[in-house]
């Protein structure tokens, strides 16, 4: 059986692990990817960027992984085409890969405003390595940066240029407040802090309505949907990314808000699954159809994809599409589920300086938000993923004590966890 | 046959014995006084909880389907042969992004005193049997390390595993 993967970013490598581990040495993989380098951790970049790591200290998987896992490795090479009649994908070479089931982890690339000077030398996304370096090797001459969009990308990249000694580092957002997908004011508002203590600067309202160009044609500034002209020499576009949907697509296969896959992660085309960035999936909370977008769901996905293409059929269950956790400056901030709900709960504890938010609908907890102390984090996602009733423990969640609550989920008769003596 | 640390829920009388047994295990120094000397600060990596009348240790169940495993965006986090999930010892660096922490239904994994950087059970305490510190601790067997059958040790992580971990699961 010869099993291809194209992509090999969190969905890829959870994927080619797993078909090695469950599909013993026999099964024939290989891995192609565009990008011409070993696999590496997108997430990051920002670390690269501000010099506290290498390009060497991100990869992935440590020297001579494929090899070792017995993948062939196609590097550099972009998939062009898939037929999935005659099972075949096309490179760009020329080459053709026929296989016996395809995974597509093509992950998702950067949505760029469609405004005049987008192109301008200077206007960066930050997704791939090449971004970086790109970044990097006008640093030395950057004085003013301008990151457009207050997401989680955006503030990671704005906080890495002023770590990196770009003097002046300016966030336009167009919401009136940050991270407005994922936290609410409250920690928001401390996260600005925390922000604006390392230096950053904050525009709110803000939408980029032009990327002008000096005399030399690299970027001078930006000018604002308001009729503001900032001066900038980098620009940074953070404004969210796009599933990477084009082969399946083009080969007839079902698109929604990313490539539309069952349960088992196959798409509508036969022998081809898809897994990470690039697919849709419902909210377990919601029932919403959304684009997946997140590293635990590409990896998770990547696994589950691989069983199924073995013909193990395992039924991957609707994940969480909001499950975020990171770290500004000295901030640690988890959100998960949902926002809003029928009861909400917030406490701030001033001896640690962290913020709790609880949402609740009826007996179950549906979301959360801590800031500050994150300990315990997992517990609370555990119930929100799996609907047990929480609302008798929402005084120790609101006070961080996550290991009693632990103890208490624990029916009477478990308590013994296995038989001993 | 895999080994693994059982919980004997019922025997737990909160002494916390295995608390400082593993931070200890876990210092350059192996011993607190030298420990303390040294400048280090011991960290445990088990945790006992009171809910009321019952008391209990918890640490890392080194899922079959761990979680935190695939949230690990440094790819720092990894099984070794014998079973053990940890973030020390391999190529890649643990980065503190606490995505680990963020899916742990046990919130089994802390940090550094630092905070800096993800601790866990790294089962790097194993004396010449092989028995880690915690266990050894132990003055009341509520800790065992004993051979699991596969079998078994599926059951167990189905039995705390199914009612915290919810959606992990397969494969
Ligand atoms: C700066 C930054 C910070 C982030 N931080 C977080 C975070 O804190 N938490 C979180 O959950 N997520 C974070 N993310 C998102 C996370 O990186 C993605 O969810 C994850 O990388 C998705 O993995 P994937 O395997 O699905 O796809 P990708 O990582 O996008 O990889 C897809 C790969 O396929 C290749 N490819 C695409 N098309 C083709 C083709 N036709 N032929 C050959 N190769 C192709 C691409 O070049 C790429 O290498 C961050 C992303 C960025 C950029």
């Amino acid at each position: 059986m010869h099993f291809v993967v194209i992509g090999t970013s969190a969905a890829g490598i959870a994927a080619l692990e797993t078909l090695r581990r469950l599909g013993g040495t026999r099964a024939r993989l290989t891995a192609v990817t565009d990008e011409p380098s070993e696999p590496y951790s997108r997430c990051l970049l920002p670390d690269l960027l501000a010099g506290k790591k290498s390009e060497y200290s991100i990869r992935l998987r440590p020297a001579g992984f494929f090899p070792k896992l017995g993948v062939e490795f196609l590097a550099g090479f972009k998939v062009v085409a898939l037929h999935p009649e005659e099972k075949k994908v096309f490179l760009e070479d020329g080459r053709q890969l026929s296989f016996d089931r395809l995974l597509v982890a093509t992950g998702a690339s950067p949505v760029m405003p469609e405004v005049p000077g987008v192109d301008t030398r200077g206007v960066f996304a930050l997704r791939t390595l090449q971004d970086a370096r790109e970044m990097a090797s006008l640093f030395p001459r950057v004085s003013r940066a301008m990151i457009l969009g207050g997401g989680l990308v955006g503030l990671k990249a704005a906080l890495a240029l002023k770590v990196a000694g770009v003097p002046h580092v300016t966030v336009a957002v167009a919401s009136p407040r940050l991270l407005t997908r994922q936290l609410d004011e409250e920690a928001a508002a401390m996260v600005e802090r925390e922000l604006t203590a390392a230096g950053l600067e904050f525009i709110y309202n803000a939408q980029p309505r032009a990327f002008v160009p000096g005399p030399h044609g690299t970027l001078a500034g930006v000018e604002l949907a308001d009729g503001r002209e900032l001066p900038a020499d980098l620009a940074v576009v953070a404004k969210g990314v796009r599933p990477n949907v084009q082969l399946v697509r083009e080969a007839g296969g079902l698109v929604g808000a990313g490539i539309e896959v069952d349960r088992y992660l196959r798409t509508s085309l036969p022998d081809v699954f898809a897994a990470g960035d690039c697919v849709q999936v419902t909210d377990r909370l919601t029932g919403r159809k959304t684009n997946s977008a997140l590293w635990t769901l590409a990896a998770e996905q990547g696994r589950y994809a691989a069983a199924n293409m073995l013909g193990l059929a395992r039924s991957y269950p609707p994940p969480l599409t909001r499950l975020n956790s990171a770290r500004f400056g000295n901030l640690d901030v988890v959100a998960v589920g949902k926002m809003e709900g029928e009861e909400v709960l917030r406490a701030f504890e001033g001896t640690t300086g962290t913020y709790r938010r609880l949402v609740f609908e009826g007996d179950r907890l549906v979301g959360f938000i801590l800031a500050g102390k994150v300990k315990g984090a997992g517990v609370y996602t555990a119930l929100v993923k799996t609907g047990r009733p929480a609302w008798k423990w929402r005084h120790l969640l609101l006070e961080g004590r996550a290991g009693r609550v632990v103890l208490g989920c624990l029916p009477p008769q478990r308590r013994v966890e296995s038989k001993i003596s | 046959m895999p080994r693994e640390i059982l919980i004997d829920f019922a025997r737990c009388t909160g002494c916390l014995s295995c608390r400082l047994a593993c931070a200890v295990a876990h210092t350059q120094a192996k011993s607190l006084f030298d420990a303390v000397l040294a400048g280090e600060k011991p960290r445990a990596r088990i945790f006992v909880h009171q809910l009321g009348q019952q008391k209990a240790p918890i640490n890392c169940r080194h899922c079959t389907d761990a979680p935190c495993l695939d949230a690990c965006m440094a790819g720092a986090m990894y099984r070794k042969e014998d079973g053990t999930v940890t973030n020390e010892g391999g190529e890649q660096r643990c980065v503190g992004c606490w995505m680990c922490v963020m899916v742990c239904p046990y919130g089994a994994i802390t940090s550094d005193a630092a905070g800096t950087v993800a601790l866990k059970c790294d089962r790097n305490c194993r004396d010449e049997s092989g028995t880690p510190a915690c266990v050894r601790a132990c003055p009341t067997g509520a800790l065992v390390y004993t051979e699991v059958e596969d079998y078994s040790a599926h059951r167990r992580h189905g039995a705390l595993g199914k009612i915290l971990a919810g959606g992990a699961g397969a494969p």
